[in-house]
């Protein structure tokens, strides 16, 4: 069962003195979120990752399509209940201590008053501010607020939950243990929504990516299958390859580039890499390993993006 | 549960802001000043004196000496209540508004509504607890050294917050529409202003021009506005009637109905706008 489901979801924002101008923020996005699943969604500044979020939890008003959350239509309160979102750039009341400020988001939620106060404990010491309860936030630097904002974004136990850049301020070490919480969510059932520019680390956590660029969706997929390179291979053999076999090779026009006992082979398509194991073996060659090269989610993401803005 | 946990935090937040912390101790300091300065004397009312002077006697106006008081301190206090309130308050839209905060709150499960009247209520509430500080403290003051129990005077704090949550609607649309406390705080001290004149129109609007076009549009605005002059010239008359009073006449509940309805119909004007908007 999908957690997210939208339909050709479309923002634009209306700017200018009468509000006559759009400006696009989302253009037919159509995005489907396994429950269970950690879920990135990558793209440049000013891609619309944000007012993704934003519709989804009607912060902001779609101007077009459908979506459906955990099953919800958008803008009903059984799909918030069920929901913990931490923003970009959160503001928490300063004159509240971390402890009260877990209450606070605890009441919104609609919590039972008995349990908020042990929950708003244990949550500060999943997030390491057990000892900052009493202190207020106002005195918090950057990476404790987003302890804090990660705590309040799982005040009311969610079931989805949305992160917007949620390692952003955060020391090596935080991130480290971020991602350890989510991946412990994770497990115990949690989807969650991550958006974030620090793509080593959605490649670390996240199961399925979406990458937005203009406001458009441009690809979606596991990871694992957009990171790789299509069909170039890096082959292990028992010995270096003669130049007799090297022409053999060649006559069949594959691209190799041989390095010692490895070669590199670019392929038109898979039954080229099936001739060339057949060549090698019929040379009394042996093959030690073989892998299929992978770029970088980096990588992937910067030559995705500049290709689609021409540059 | 949700918009209660918003109301008493809309409380918090105002009182302990610095403009009420301010006028909180400026009431304080104001109730030490009677208690040290009015004499005990609770079998004479007539007989009471401030720091030993007699207040001059408005026995020609018909007045009780407290009652005189009373008055004169309920006119004098009130215009400065609703501005420390004003101030007080003006950022409490503005600031719900702010990018990082409206996320936050419009993520959870409370109606923009909910959440809009829980700020509106708890603000109200929140000047109000300052409110009934200043006016119960004189109210016992006065019970306790002077004898007089002017139940009219407590009463009349009821008005004068009825009359603050009216303000607080223009304050509401000005900080939905300007997003701005500064702005907010400006548009609450003209309507103030404008209220004042619409008030008193007989006596200087209508005076610009004797077209009847012009002075019934001067009425319409005066009746679809809240009346927050005439609420707060009202509140006083529960106390009693004011000699020097531009329009010394009897109470009467018109204008807080009147206010009622307008009141009610901006906060309908910015929920509707509040419920269109994107964060």
């Amino acid at each position: 069962m999908e957690a997210i489901q939208t339909v050709d979801l479309t923002k634009y924002y209306r700017t200018g003195l009468f509000k006559r101008k759009n400006i696009k923020a989302l253009e037919k996005v159509s995005i489907s979120v396994d429950q269970g699943n950690i879920f990135g969604l990558l793209g440049p500044n000013g891609a619309g990752k944000t007012t993704f979020v934003k519709l989804l939890l009607s912060i902001a008003l779609p101007t077009s399509g459908t979506a459906t959350v955990l099953g919800h239509s958008l803008g009903q309160r059984a799909l918030k209940e069920q929901c913990g979102y931490l923003p970009e750039s959160h503001r928490y009341p300063g004159f509240l201590t971390a402890l009260d400020t877990l209450i606070f988001f605890g009441r919104l939620n609609g919590m039972p008053e008995s349990k908020l106060k042990d929950k708003a404990k244990s949550l500060l010491e999943l997030v390491g501010l057990k000892d900052w309860a009493k202190v207020k936030t106002k005195k918090f630097s950057k990476g404790m607020l987003q302890r804090l904002g990660l705590a309040q974004a799982l005040v009311n136990d969610p079931k989805l939950l949305f992160l917007d850049e949620p390692t952003d301020g955060v020391d090596p070490i935080g991130r480290k243990e971020i991602r350890d919480i989510l991946t412990r969510l994770k497990g115990e059932g949690t989807t969650i929504f991550l958006n974030s520019h620090l793509l080593s680390e959605v490649e670390m956590i996240c199961d399925q990516v979406a990458i937005l660029n203009k406001g458009s969706v441009v690809r979606t997929g596991i990871i694992s299958e957009l990171t790789a390179q299509k069909l170039i291979y890096n082959i292990q053999l028992s010995s270096p390859v003669s130049d007799d076999l090297k022409v053999r090779l060649g006559h069949k026009h594959f691209s190799l580039e041989f390095k010692d006992t490895s070669l590199n082979a670019t392929l038109k398509d898979k039954s080229e890499l099936n001739s060339i194991i057949d060549t090698l073996r019929e040379c009394g060659i042996g093959i030690e390993g073989m892998t299929q090269q992978k770029t970088s989610l980096e990588d992937y993401f910067i030559q995705l993006v500049k290709g689609e803005n021409g540059r | 549960m949700r918009f209660w946990g918003m109301f008493r935090f809309t409380i918090g937040e105002t009182i302990r802001r610095g403009t009420l912390i301010f006028y909180f101790v400026v009431a304080t300091c104001i109730l030490i000043f009677f208690t040290l300065g009015i004499s005990h004397a609770p079998d004479d009312p007539a007989a009471v004196t401030v720091f030993g002077m007699q207040v001059q006697d408005p026995s020609q106006a018909g007045l009780n000496i407290v009652e005189f008081l009373l008055l004169q301190l309920h006119s004098s206090s009130v215009f400065w209540i609703i501005l420390f309130g004003i101030f007080g308050v003006a950022g409490l839209i503005p600031g719900m508004l702010e990018k990082g905060t409206i996320d936050l709150f419009l993520s959870k499960p409370l109606t923009r509504a909910e959440l809009l009247m829980a700020r509106a209520i708890g603000a109200t509430a929140g000047i109000a607890v300052n409110l009934i500080y200043f006016f119960v403290g004189i109210w016992l003051i006065f019970g306790l050294k002077a004898g007089v129990w002017h139940w009219g005077f407590l009463s009349s704090v009821i008005y004068v917050i009825y009359a603050f949550a009216c303000l607080f609607s223009v304050v509401t649309i000005a900080g939905l529409l300007t997003r701005s406390a500064g702005f907010s705080i400006l548009i609450a001290f003209s309507f103030q202003l404008i209220s004042w004149g619409l008030e008193l129109r007989e006596r200087g609007l209508y005076l610009i021009s004797d077209n009847v076009i012009y002075h019934r549009f001067l009425d319409t605005i005066y009746y679809i506005t809240p009346q927050i002059s005439a609420m707060l010239e009202n509140s006083s008359r529960v106390i009693g009637n004011n000699p020097f009073s531009f329009n010394a006449t009897e109470f009467t509940f018109m204008p807080f109905l009147y206010s009622l309805f307008s009141t009610s119909l901006l906060y309908g004007i910015s929920y509707w706008y509040f419920s269109r908007q994107d964060y």
